[in-house]
């Protein structure tokens, strides 16, 4: 009798040392010489760029893999945590500075060097005073407006409101029309998109998190000033989801709201009919502050400890390089090369709609480089949306996101 | 005595679920036990740090939690009196003789055997501008609403969907303890003719039942994080914050809550009945 | 006169209940060109739709044969045999059906990672394969059962694998017809594990399949959606219809034991 028990102990632990013994082996990858790729866009999309560099670069064979942003983030960290991570990868500016901070990107000053002038958005690849990676493409937000709804309210479609005083009129004169018909669409509800919204009119006011000494300034005049604006639409705003906000634009319902160059692609699609057009982001006044907007930046990265690693860097270069990025950004439709050339390429500025998009990207910026941002992003979503449900005043609301982000700042501050 | 030339038939039986047990149960169980006193960094694992009780008493400073627990609290407190009180009236009204039973049993069973995902995009298409309830509202003349962009129908918008997805479960369970056991009202009420895995579903699983599954698909911590649950916190902070070490404390704050409902809700049963009849486990 | 005030009661309460799924079919099926079947063609194209079906179908095959031989075995152990410290064993099975399955996510998720296991069929089948609640149903179902036909075949030499497969097995039929139901139903649907184990669209199960969906290009789409998720619901749904009288009596039953 006594001898089954044991047995049964054994068996449990027996799994358990299996186990035990498995995890401690590192997993090594069998990867051969082949320079490994992770990215977002289509395989279709991509290949023909690989197959060019592969004919560039004879002996030299990449292996392609598309990660979906839905899974992608949690796929890079699971091989990194196996060792099995990929030598060049795409990664979202947000989650850069994060893995900057983990230490497991490679330098890439050097090509910073060399390139930074031919590039926009490398503030996210910048951490303590070095580069870890290369701005590909990238995406801003700018003002949609309803051609339709403009006329019927008795505005120039051709001339967009440019100061925060038009927004609020524009969207006063709209929103009056009835009828089930609202002036602005402000995001509300859910994660990741609030905050780019609002930090544009923040940007664009003077306002920001950080200061250039690194302190918590979210809470700032500027701040206080763009939040109280933001909420001075909010009697003529259409308060819900992005994917609503979208729908209602689409049906002609909504007049103004700031978004992204997918939707270009999607009405196209979907509302062929609809006379809408693009104009920059408002600034606060005739005289004072900057037509800002959010953008949002692919980068390509190295990680550290490649076996590949020249070849890496070499195939980042490529990616990045302006024809590369042209073709991927053509293909995608929602996205633009980061590369200062596409300022100029008609293929960029025929479309009138799409050249604002160009020229709203060199006043867009990506959010701090921070490692912490993605709970700060929250921090800051949060604050704009209890300061819209009216529940406190915006001044303590803001307070309340900077002891926050200070909290969060704090601990990322071992290193 | 031992004159056993071969291993006891039980170990052979027994070692399948002890192998499965202890490699995905047991071990991850202490894992994540361990996990919790430390600083896991899953983009660089060789730098993980020990911060001892850190995670712990960052917990209890930690608004998002305080927030999270009351939202899950709430959650219980406000599903599983109504979830049994409806599915005593259902099961009230089945038990007489009446044609179509069988169909009705059926219909009533349906919404339970639907997975998470398909019971939460139905409800999120029918709380939606222009879905099935404000559409009703409107076409009564009524003001319609962002059922789940209102900070204060977000939650109990998705509990109404969780009452929806269970009661009719429940109404049979109920209905089947009515029938074998028809003692008295009282008795079922208190779920004991349903038995004791009734009972443990029925407290323990609505605890957890702040599914993830439905938060995610539907809100993903909704308005004002007033549909953030312990659970989708626990997500939140594993996969998008990449923190294992303090999710791993949040779940463990799950499951000294579930055990404390557990326990409660044992004492409760175990008073009133006289468990040796009905055949359990004692 | 109290029995139609019931039975009406009743009929409103189901038909209240019926309300979200028949709205949900009809979005499905009205699409602009009048009711038609186009957005689940374009649902059933769009993810692989097929595969994961597929996927689904195998993975809950596989679970629910490993939950039928090994549960059995164990049920059987804990139902006929005397064992030391059994009491505090058994305790353990029950213990795993009751704690929230929540708290071993994101270590299982770790554990799979470090043994390479992540999207791949043994992460969505291995820790699946024994449900203690299984074990619980089967071995209450046996200490209902006689030992005579064992005892008879013990007498006559036979060994106890025999024993087990041969003698016990087909009796527990009743039993087994439950735990296959109850183990397909949750596997099926199963959502959360699936979901955080799998990276690959290749590797995904139905739910997770539809899930990303929502999140992806449809996610306001309505029609296309509701298409996805009737797509989903269909083949438990069909199973449902034809098995009720089984599946709502077994469950019952098991729970009034």
């Amino acid at each position: 009798m006594m001898r089954r028990s044991h047995m049964r102990a054994l068996g449990v632990v027996a799994g358990l040392c299996l186990l035990a013994a498995f995890s401690c082996g590192k997993k090594s990858g069998s990867r051969g010489t082949s320079v490994h790729l992770w990215q977002f866009w289509d395989i279709a999309v991509v290949a023909p760029i690989i197959a060019e560099f592969e004919k560039q670069n004879p002996g030299l064979h990449v292996e392609v893999e598309q990660l979906t942003w839905a899974t992608g983030l949690e796929k890079i960290q699971a091989a990194l945590a196996s060792g099995t991570q990929p030598d060049v990868c795409e990664l979202g500016s947000t989650w850069l500075p994060r893995f900057s901070y983990e230490g497991v990107l490679e330098d890439l000053t050097a090509v910073y060097e060399a390139e930074r002038d031919s590039f926009l958005m490398w503030d996210s690849a910048l951490y303590k005073g070095r580069v870890y990676g290369l701005p590909w493409v990238q995406g801003s937000r700018v003002l949609f407006i309803n051609r339709e709804l403009f006329k019927k309210a008795g505005l120039d479609p051709d001339r967009p409101p440019q100061t925060w005083d038009e927004l609020l009129q524009a969207s006063q004169k709209i929103g009056a029309l009835g009828n089930g018909v609202y002036g602005f669409g402000q995001n509300i509800g859910e994660k990741y998109v609030l905050y780019k919204k609002f930090m544009a009119f923040a940007w664009g006011n003077g306002g920001d998190v950080f200061d250039e000494r690194g302190n918590v300034v979210v809470n700032s005049p500027a701040m206080l000033e763009a939040l109280e604006f933001y909420l001075k639409l909010a009697p003529f705003s259409l308060q819900e989801k992005q994917e609503v906000l979208d729908q209602y634009f689409k049906t002609g319902k909504l007049g103004m709201q700031i978004s992204g160059a997918w939707n270009v692609k999607n009405y196209a699609l979907e509302a062929p009919n609809l006379d809408y057009s693009c104009a920059l982001v408002p600034k606060p006044a005739a005289d004072r502050g900057e037509h800002v907007s959010f953008a949002g930046a692919e980068m390509l990265v190295v990680f550290k400890g490649s076996p590949q690693k020249e070849a890496a860097v070499k195939l980042a270069r490529f990616l990045q390089a302006y024809p590369q990025a042209k073709a991927v950004s053509l293909a995608a439709g929602s996205v633009f090369p980061a590369a200062r050339e596409a300022m100029n390429d008609p293929a960029f500025t025929k479309d009138p709609r799409i050249k604002v998009f160009v020229e709203q990207s060199l006043t867009s910026r990506t959010p701090p480089a921070h490692p912490g941002w993605n709970e700060m992003e929250e921090a800051i979503d949060h604050a704009v949306e209890e300061a819209m449900y009216g529940r406190r005043a915006p001044r303590w609301c803001l307070d309340d996101a900077a002891k926050e982000i200070t909290t969060i700042a704090a601990r990322f501050n071992q290193k | 005595m031992s004159r056993r030339r071969r291993v006891s038939p039980v170990v052979w039986l027994l070692l399948p679920w002890a192998l499965v047990y202890g490699a995905f149960f047991v071990f991850p169980f202490l894992f994540s036990f361990v996990l919790g006193f430390l600083h896991y960094n899953p983009l660089n694992v060789a730098n993980t740090t020990f911060v001892g009780a850190g995670n712990v008493t960052r917990l209890f400073g930690d608004a998002d939690f305080h927030s999270a627990l009351r939202n899950t609290l709430f959650f219980v407190i406000g599903t599983v009196p109504v979830t049994t009180t409806l599915a005593l009236a259902l099961a009230w009204l089945l038990h007489a003789p009446l044609p179509m039973k069988d169909a009705f049993k059926a219909a009533m069973f349906l919404p339970s055997i639907l997975s998470v995902v398909v019971i939460a995009l139905l409800f999120k298409l029918f709380y939606a501008p222009g879905g099935a309830l404000n559409e009703t509202l409107r076409a009564l003349g009524l003001q319609t609403h962002g059922w789940l962009t209102d900070p204060a129908t977000a939650l109990p918008a998705i509990m109404a969907m969780d009452i929806w997805a269970a009661v009719g479960y429940y109404a049979l369970v109920l209905y089947a303890a009515f029938t074998s056991i028809p003692e008295s009202l009282y008795e079922a009420a208190t779920l004991e003719g349903a038995g004791h895995w009734a009972t443990f579903r029925h407290v323990t699983l609505p605890m957890l039942k702040p599914a993830l599954g439905f938060v995610l698909v539907m809100t993903q911590g909704g308005p004002l994080g007033s549909t953030n649950t312990l659970v989708m916190m626990l997500y939140d902070t594993a996969f998008r914050r990449l923190d294992y070490g303090y999710s791993s404390v949040i779940a463990y704050a799950v499951f000294i809550l579930s055990g404390v409902f557990s326990v409660f809700a044992l004492r409760r049963m175990r008073s009133q009945t006289p468990v040796q009849q009905r055949g359990m486990p004692a | 006169m109290m029995r139609y005030l019931r039975w009406i009661v009743l009929l409103v309460a189901i038909v209240l209940m019926a309300y979200p799924l028949g709205w949900m079919i009809a979005v499905s099926l009205r699409t602009s060109e009048g009711l038609n079947l186009r957005y689940y063609a374009d649902v059933w194209n769009s993810g692989p739709f097929d595969r994961y079906f597929i996927n689904s179908l195998a993975v809950a095959a596989v679970v629910v044969l490993g939950n039928i031989v090994f549960c059995t075995m164990a049920g059987y152990a804990f139902a006929r045999y005397r064992i030391r410290g059994g009491k505090l064993l058994f305790f353990l099975v029950l213990s795993t059906i009751m704690l929230p399955k929540q708290v071993i996510l994101v270590p299982l998720y770790i554990e799979m990672q470090r043994l390479g296991l992540i999207d791949s069929y043994w992460a969505l089948t291995l820790p699946f394969l024994v449900d203690p609640f299984n074990i619980f149903l089967i071995r209450q179902y046996l200490l209902g059962i006689p030992t005579d036909c064992e005892e008879a075949a013990r007498i006559d030499g036979a060994g106890e694998l025999f024993i087990l497969f041969r003698v016990v097995f087909p009796m527990l039929t009743p039993v087994l017809a439950v735990v296959a139901i109850h183990t397909t139903l949750t596997n099926w649907n199963s959502f959360l594990f699936p979901f955080i184990l799998t990276n690959s669209t290749s590797m995904r199960t139905l739910p997770v399949g539809l899930a990303l969906l929502a999140q992806g290009a449809y996610s306001i789409d309505w029609g296309h959606l509701m298409a996805g998720a009737v797509l989903s619901a269909l083949p438990v749904v069909v199973a449902f219809l034809i098995f009720q009288r089984r599946i709502i009596g077994g469950l019952t039953t098991g729970m009034t034991r």
